[in-house]
């Protein structure tokens, strides 16, 4: 019984990670925390379901072109809504990105209204692994596969290309960055660009799931922060297990006390972190010099 | 040389009154005050609730300008603290039997203290991090009064029977006139805080948290004092709330809410007194212009959100005094 | 005359010694510049007095009283003023405003009577106004009273940061490095300024600076650190032409 809840937690605490990990990458490398990530992820989900449903395309066409759009979208939001923000207070974006989780919110509706749909997958129906005994959905698996896949990705990109390292030293010092010759709007579009890109992937994985309406991620965004704060939002593996921990406590929780209280600890605990270590379990204080 | 200034027993060169360029001139607010008296004789019923609930959204507006606008200290549970108040009142009034009038602000008061719990956070935290503990401190104490069903009425919700005051009922129009009143009341405290010695306070503590505390300020107790402050307004505009509406349930203390409050002040302009009553207006007003389409309202304050945040960060009250002041 | 009292100092930043074992002291009245080359640990030294910084071993104090236990805003309180490198003024505030800000210790009404403006409150805020319009006549800058600080001129910022100062009553001023970033007659003014309020108010002054001409005028003492040690304390003449100080600020080359 604990194998099965613990294997669902996993499941679950791998969707908030594949948004927490669109979160962190743009939070890393322009400072900003985009409380709209869930809702790009959303809209690029529902611009799949059109491609799947409207224009009949196979699962995989679908998907591929729908990370563009995630891509080009992020791309976008960076252009119109960050870049005249570079320099403002951080109180700024804040508010900016909550604004632009309710248009993006409302702009689904009106496009798509509120009915429920379902957002098909080619894993579905497939026979789950067995581990130990305990059902594991291919689904899960594969989920947790593109989540290790995108964070190796990302750092080797970071670490390795001269792009990615251009991107770190502008998340470090951005006057230093720029005298060495690195472009920060450039940086900060990349990066954008990459979690618009993830963040619809994560939308396209978790919508088979929970099925799809405006609503997807809503609750998703709030857990992936909250696992992101519990790991350390300044590292990519730090994110990834803290939601998993944190899915796993959530089922454990809601299975032996009570489901309503479950997202409450959830809570609780990631205010106690933040009091105590805000930086996360596995985050390093970032220090800068101004 | 004998000046109106002497005769006033002023020393000269000081100003009439502490310095305050805002926008708001005797002939503006005497007017406004006027309008606002005289509303109920002109306006029909849904169009008073419409006032009565701009009035309380207001009251939500002027204490968080304090907190967010003055203090600088972000804050996305003022939704609970709402809550909170609106269910501490009806229970006060339905459970304990107090008079509407005493419950509302003892209601108040004892979210007081709850809000003074949720400085803690921000004691050690800014920004990001601040904005996400408040947010799950909203959750917690929204889920609270979910699962406390004995007391609450749980996800059934609160079903309210008219307020009395001295045993006569307050129909629509009495509740307007309580309410208006409290908004007087709030916008006055609101005023003489930015010009007592705890606004300017907040305003340094905002600008560097160093010089403040070089200068005596002791950061915690502020903090706090603005929090508390804060929840008491919201609470107090929470009790109003659930009788208006007469009917609560705990769905509605959200997050969203907590947005929509945070966007009020900011679009009216953060900061500023007088803009958190027209971010009020300005949310209840948009979305019954855009009655029909039903996303609209949301896509339009969201975009307002945006575009206030990029084009005018003093949102409209402060971009309108900049334009008076600049001739 | 109260002494404050720097003694046996120590910080450690987990690895980085700022400071090692520093100690001195000076009187109120006495003018002391602090001296050293970047990286020295002279900023440090200031948070450690005004409660910035914690000491990880020593401790400061003011007469008898122990500051470095408490909180900033507490040593504050008891009379130690501390002026920034940059001035930190609410900018959308006029200069008086600034000002008044400085007054919060004197203004000690309740928040409930702040609320309601009771007449306490209004006439202690017209004591507070008034003392604020000596301090802008006396630092010769009453014209930009009531000029948002954005608009003004970085020297007046900095004037209104010393009035912060001047406002809360102090035994003790810490500046660090008021005159970076102005003219030849600013620092003239800078400096016959500091010497009339020093004679009229008593305080004791300590001096950051890298302006030599500046620090020999104005100071009778001087104290210097580098890499977070004091090597040398005396009088100014002295202090300049000690060769260990000649040497950490230019280097071995010093020696040929």
């Amino acid at each position: 019984m604990i194998a099965n809840l613990v294997v669902g937690g996993l499941a679950a605490g791998c969707l908030y990670a594949m948004v927490g990990i669109a979160i962190v990458i743009v939070l890393n490398i322009t400072d900003i925390a985009n409380f709209a990530q869930g809702e790009m992820a959303m809209l690029t989900t529902f611009f799949a379901y059109w491609l799947l449903d409207d224009l009949g395309l196979a699962w995989w066409q679908a998907v591929s072109i729908a990370a563009v759009f995630g891509l080009v979208q992020g791309i976008v939001v960076q252009q119109i809504v960050i870049r005249p923000l570079i320099g403002s207070p951080v109180l700024s974006a804040i508010i900016a990105t909550l604004g632009l989780n309710v248009v993006l919110n409302s702009l689904a509706g009106l496009i798509w209204g509120h009915q429920t749909y379902t957002f098909p997958s080619p894993f579905t129906f497939l026979a789950p692994f067995q581990v130990a005994g305990v059902p594991v959905p291919v689904a899960s698996v594969v989920n947790i596969a593109v989540s290790l896949a995108i964070i190796a990705g990302m750092t080797l990109f970071l670490r390795l290309t001269w792009t990615g390292l251009g991107m770190r030293a502008a998340s470090q010092n951005q006057t230093v960055a720029r005298l060495m010759g690195v472009s920060i709007t450039k940086s900060s579009a990349i990066a954008w660009a990459l979690g618009g890109l993830v963040g619809g992937i994560a939308g396209i994985l978790v919508a088979p799931s929970v099925f799809l309406d405006t609503n997807l991620m809503a609750g998703l965004l709030i857990k992936a922060f909250a696992g992101g704060v519990l790991g350390g939002l300044n590292s990519l593996v730090g994110v990834f297990l803290g939601c998993l921990a944190l899915g796993v406590s959530e089922n454990l929780a809601s299975a032996y006390l009570s489901p309503s209280f479950a997202d409450a600890i959830t809570f609780i605990v990631i205010i106690a972190v933040l009091i105590v270590r805000p930086e996360g379990i596995f985050g390093r204080v970032k220090v800068r010099k101004a | 040389m004998t000046g109106a200034a002497d005769i006033a027993g002023l020393p000269a060169g000081l100003p009439k009154r502490p310095a305050s360029r805002g926008l708001a001139s005797p002939l503006l607010v005497g007017l406004g005050l006027a309008l606002a008296c005289a509303a109920p004789l002109g306006l029909n019923g849904y169009a008073l609730y419409l006032l009565t609930l701009a009035g309380i959204f207001a009251l939500v507006a002027l204490g968080l300008n304090l907190l967010t606008g003055y203090a600088g200290q972000i804050s996305l549970c003022h939704a609970a603290f709402f809550g909170v108040g609106a269910y501490a009142t009806a229970l006060l009034t339905t459970k304990a039997g107090l008079p509407y009038l005493v419950s509302l602000p003892l209601g108040a008061l004892l979210t007081t203290a709850i809000g003074a719990a949720a400085a803690v956070p921000a004691l050690r935290l800014k920004n990001l991090y601040l904005a996400i503990a408040t947010l799950g401190f909203g959750v917690v104490l929204q889920k609270i009064i979910f699962e406390w069903r004995d007391l609450t009425g749980g996800g059934g919700g609160l079903a309210l029977s008219a307020p009395t005051i001295a045993g006569y009922e307050l129909g629509a129009t009495g509740l307007y006139y309580l309410t208006l009143a409290f908004v007087i009341l709030g916008l006055w405290g609101a005023w003489n805080v930015s010009r007592g010695r705890t606004g300017r306070a907040l305003r340094i503590i905002k600008e560097s948290e160093i010089a403040a505390a070089s200068l005596g300020i002791h950061i915690a107790r502020y903090k706090v004092t603005a929090f508390a402050l804060s929840a008491f307004y919201a609470a107090l505009a929470g009790g109003l709330f659930a009788y208006l509406v007469r009917y609560i349930n705990p769905e509605s203390f959200n997050v969203g809410l907590s947005i929509a409050f945070l966007s009020m002040v900011v679009i009216g302009g953060l900061g500023t007194i007088g803009g958190s009553i027209v971010g009020a207006a300005f949310y209840v007003i948009v979305p019954e212009l855009l009655r029909g389409i039903k996303d609209a309202p949301g896509l339009v304050f969201g975009l307002l959100l945006v575009v206030v945040m990029v084009f005018m960060p003093q949102g409209l009250w402060g971009m309108a005094r900049r334009l008076v002041w600049k001739r | 005359m109260t002494r404050l009292a720097i003694e046996n100092v120590s910080v450690d930043f987990g690895g980085v010694h700022a400071l090692k074992d520093v100690s001195f002291s000076f009187e109120a009245g006495s003018i002391v510049g602090l001296i050293g080359p970047n990286g020295a640990g002279k900023s440090t030294l200031l948070n450690c007095i005004s409660g910035i910084t914690r000491p990880t071993t020593g401790r400061v104090r003011l007469g008898e009283t122990v500051l470095s236990t408490r909180n900033a805003a507490d040593i504050a309180g008891q009379g130690i003023g501390r002026v920034f490198q940059h001035p930190e003024l609410v900018l959308d505030l006029t200069a008086r405003d600034n000002l008044l800000i400085a007054c919060h210790r004197s203004l000690d009404y309740g928040l409930l009577s702040e609320l309601l403006m009771l007449p306490g409150v209004w006439r202690r805020e017209r004591e507070a106004a008034q003392r604020v319009a000596d301090v802008l006549r006396r630092l010769g800058i009453a014209d930009s009273a009531d000029t948002e600080v954005r608009s003004l001129p970085y020297g007046h910022r900095k004037l209104i940061d010393l009035g912060r100062a001047l406002l809360m009553d102090i035994g003790f001023l810490l500046l660090d490095e008021p005159i970076a970033g102005l003219n030849d007659p600013e620092i003239a003014h800078l400096t016959a300024l500091l010497l009339e309020l020093r004679q009229e108010f008593g305080f004791g002054i300590l001096v950051v600076e890298h302006n030599m001409p500046f620090v020999s005028r104005l100071c009778e003492r001087l104290v210097v650190l580098d890499l977070g040690q004091l090597i040398a304390d005396g009088l100014p003449a002295e202090v300049l032409s000690d060769a260990r100080v000649i040497s950490s600020y230019l280097g071995e080359a010093a020696d040929a």
